[in-house]
């Protein structure tokens, strides 16, 4: 126990006077806790209070048996039946999500992965906000469609590249050819090719990264997202650490686009980052989209239902 | 199978607690005195003794011991009430000449009261008058004898309770302490027997307000410090007593007045001393416990000013800190009477809330943070009663990790702590730029940002505040980024241009 030296130091050490009992003296009504800013509608009702526990309280319980035991003679010190300790447990917030976790790096490796960066039209979950932001202009972006029929709008997707193209096509030679990824990825699908699920599954981590993405018709997303991405863990668990550590190589080579950029990149911000979490993508959503800010955009117009 | 008595117990308890609690009663336990010959209470089968003891002569101190062993089983316990006038000639040898003779009678009726029958207790009916009346006698030995069976009488019937009580059993008690105040076993006999009657659940309406009126506080206040060669009993009990007396009281100035919160808090320093030191004496915790309860619901009746008279020892705090860590794993319960205390002592007092931080106790308190059983609520409480005292000493929590804690507490499954994180979160962010900036940069944004969309409707509520009113909004830490749409709006007019 880090603190016991220094607690023994200072029992031991002659009387510590109640020093400052003029503070307490001076505040006058200090049974009334000060409120800072007594705002309207304020939510925040916590006060300072005394609390009186009764005879009967549940708080008493443990230790009234133990007083009836030692009455009785069956009192022993340092039992061995004791339970162990218990630790709260962490759980998701997101509405309709029921997981919960045992560690923090549970939740924040669920969280990450499931509720990070979803596009509210679709409810697609992509995994970082610049795949997101493109998602958004090029699917649900309807000033974009008119603009990229003159313009190279189509953005490579590998972060660092710069380069533009006219079509999504374009755009996938490109990703081919130049960053290597492979052609049999997943290109061009929309939501509507979903082709077997099945098959799917017995498929490398890329595949993994698709199924998360194409759960996203149902009607309570972080549900369905969740269980399938509780069943991915037990087989591709090892996949996003092992990304994580070769980034940068891993997105070049592995990161696949569909028509409409459905984005099926492994996640460079997994449960293993010890980063903070960057807010910038909190206030570049384009108002047309979206409203509100927030990486959890795509949950924003289903609020309204739930009550 | 000593173990599997004690599980067998607990779980025996357990399932009473919960029909007495139904039947709106209460934990009931009764005290044998061994003989001075045993070490361990055994039963011997005899059913002659209670015609036996009927005669006259020299056998008759024989057949009245005869007659307390084979009293120890309870069928013959109901056997000899049910013989006719049985109690009475008991009671003959109870006041009789014969010094030795008196001795055995109480004894058998000592056996007697420690009947698990509840009917056995009206039977003594006749004897109650007599046993009190030789609480004041000089015998020690007689007079433990009768304090035990009075206090083993108390739970079963409300009938001799009443009746006790009109006799005197009050001033008895009193007297009984005061003038056998030397002498430790009888006033451990005393301090039981008054928690038998206190523990009543009419006690708060008949019993404490005539305890009250006695020396007996004063008396009981005294008896707290334990000697060091006799030991703990006689502080339990009288610690205990004074548990049921402020735990049924709302108002307990009488107590206070008496300086039960000064001596209970100072026993509870020695104490927490002892126990960081790693001197635990067997049992400490039968005493600690009533004290922790003595000191959390006496606070709750002091008035904040009057507290550096009614508890003096700072250090109080850190006791308190040293029993939550000592006791966390081995009587959690232990740990969470010990956190509950602590938020009675920083509710309202400026004075123990700096205390906390400058005796550098708060990275203990929030290691504490993670574990439940009601421990980790109680201790946020006690956190956030110090950010709600001055905002210097948000800073100071801030300081010392409170954030990141938050930032995984605002996590967890237990909505309570969700929501009191939350208001914790509401009081340190405004008390300094630098407090919502270090927030901002663990994270905290985007974590309230989900907490937005929590099924409870009070949690949204207190994220989507923090977000919306709080400095929070307009850190600095937001980067401004040309949207996609500003770009394509550029377009279109370099376009019609």
């Amino acid at each position: 126990m880090l603190q016991q030296p220094e607690l023994v130091r200072l029992l031991t050490e002659g009387h510590l006077s109640l020093k400052n009992c003029d503070e307490d003296c001076l505040t006058g009504n200090s049974q009334e806790p000060k409120q800072s800013v007594d705002e309207e509608g304020d939510p925040f009702n916590f006060t300072p209070q005394l609390i009186h526990l009764h005879k009967d309280h549940e708080i008493f319980e443990d230790g009234d048996i133990h007083r009836h035991m030692y009455l009785q003679d069956l009192y022993i010190s340092e039992a061995d039946d004791k339970p162990p300790l218990s630790v709260s447990e962490f759980a998701c917030h997101i509405s309709g999500c029921s997981a919960v976790f045992s560690t923090l790096e549970e939740y924040e490796h669920h969280y990450n992965s499931l509720h990070r960066h979803v596009c509210c039209s679709c409810r697609r979950s992509l995994p970082s906000a610049r795949l997101l932001d493109i998602h958004i202009q090029e699917w649900h972006d309807s000033l974009f469609t008119i603009l990229a029929q003159r313009q190279d709008l189509y953005q490579c997707l590998v972060e660092g590249c710069g380069q533009k193209f006219r079509t999504s096509k374009h755009r996938k030679d490109h990703l081919i050819r130049i960053h290597k990824y492979p052609p049999d990825f997943r290109f061009d699908k929309t939501k509507k090719d979903r082709g077997t699920r099945q098959m799917k599954r017995q498929q490398q981590k890329d595949t993994a990264m698709e199924l998360v993405d194409d759960v996203c018709e149902s009607e309570g997303v972080g549900e369905v997202m969740c269980d399938v991405l509780s069943n991915q863990l037990e087989q591709g668990e090892s996949m996003e650490t092992h990304v994580s550590e070769e980034e940068a190589a891993r997105m070049a080579k592995s990161a696949s686009t569909e028509e409409h950029a459905d984005l099926s990149e492994a996640a460079h911000s997994t449960g293993t980052s010890t980063e903070p979490l960057k807010p910038r993508y909190s206030y570049r959503v384009p108002t047309t989209v979206c409203f509100g800010h927030g990486s959890v955009r795509g949950f924003r117009g289903r609020r309204g239902r739930r009550k | 199978e000593y173990r599997i008595e004690i599980l067998h117990f607990k779980k025996y308890v357990k399932d009473i607690t919960n029909i007495q609690a139904r039947r709106d009663r209460q934990l009931v336990s009764k005290r044998l005195l061994l003989n001075d010959d045993e070490d361990q209470p055994g039963v011997t089968m005899d059913t002659n003794s209670g015609e036996q003891v009927r005669q006259i002569g020299p056998e008759r101190e024989g057949h009245l011991k005869a007659l307390s062993k084979a009293l120890r089983d309870p069928s013959a316990q109901l056997t000899f009430i049910k013989q006719e006038n049985s109690m009475h000639l008991l009671v003959g040898l109870l006041t009789g000449s014969d010094a030795t003779c008196r001795l055995q009678a109480v004894r058998c009726l000592h056996e007697l009261s420690h009947s698990p029958h509840t009917n056995v207790a009206p039977a003594f009916l006749p004897a109650t008058p007599y046993l009190l009346t030789y609480l004041s006698g000089q015998s020690t030995k007689f007079t433990e004898l009768c304090l035990y069976t009075l206090g083993n009488l108390c739970p079963d019937s409300d009938v001799v309770k009443e009746k006790l009580l009109a006799q005197g059993i009050i001033p008895a008690l009193a007297n009984c302490i005061e003038n056998q105040r030397h002498n430790l076993a009888v006033v451990e006999a005393v301090g039981f027997t008054l928690s038998q009657l206190l523990q009543a659940k009419d006690a708060a309406e008949k019993i404490i307000p005539m305890v009250l009126a006695s020396s007996l506080p004063s008396h009981l206040i005294s008896v707290l410090t334990p000697d060091p060669k006799f030991g703990l009993a006689p502080a339990i009990e009288c610690a205990w007593c004074l548990h049921y007396i402020s735990c049924s009281m709302k108002d307990n100035r009488v107590l206070l007045a008496h300086g039960a919160l000064l001596q209970c808090s100072s026993l509870l320093v020695s104490l927490g001393g002892a126990v960081a030191e790693g001197n635990k004496e067997e049992g400490m915790e039968l005493l600690i416990c009533p004290l922790l309860r003595c000191v959390g619901n006496l606070l709750s009746s002091c008035p904040v000013k009057d507290l550096n008279t009614q508890v003096a020892d700072i250090r109080i705090v850190v006791a308190l800190c040293a029993l939550l860590q000592a006791y966390l794993q081995a009587q959690p319960a232990l740990a969470r009477e010990s956190a509950w205390v602590l938020n009675n002592l920083t509710a309202h007092s400026s004075a123990f809330c700096s205390a906390l931080l400058t005796l550098n106790l708060v990275p203990g308190l929030i290691q504490l943070l993670p574990f439940s059983q009601g421990i980790n609520t109680m201790i946020l409480r006690v956190l956030a009663n110090v950010a709600h005292k001055k905002k210097e000493l948000c800073v100071q929590l801030a300081h010392h990790g409170l954030l990141s804690a938050l930032c995984a507490t605002l996590k967890m499954a237990d909505q309570e702590m969700v929501t009191l994180s939350m208001d914790v979160l509401s009081v340190l962010v405004v008390s300094g730029p630098q407090v919502a900036e270090e927030f901002v940069r663990q994270g905290g944004l985007s974590l309230l940002e989900a907490i937005q969309y929590n099924s409870e409707g009070e949690i949204r509520q207190r994220a989507t505040r923090l977000l919306e009113h709080h400095p929070l909004s307009s850190s600095t830490y937001c980067s401004v980024k040309t949207s996609v749409l500003c770009q394509s709006l550029c377009y279109v007019i370099s376009q019609l241009l």
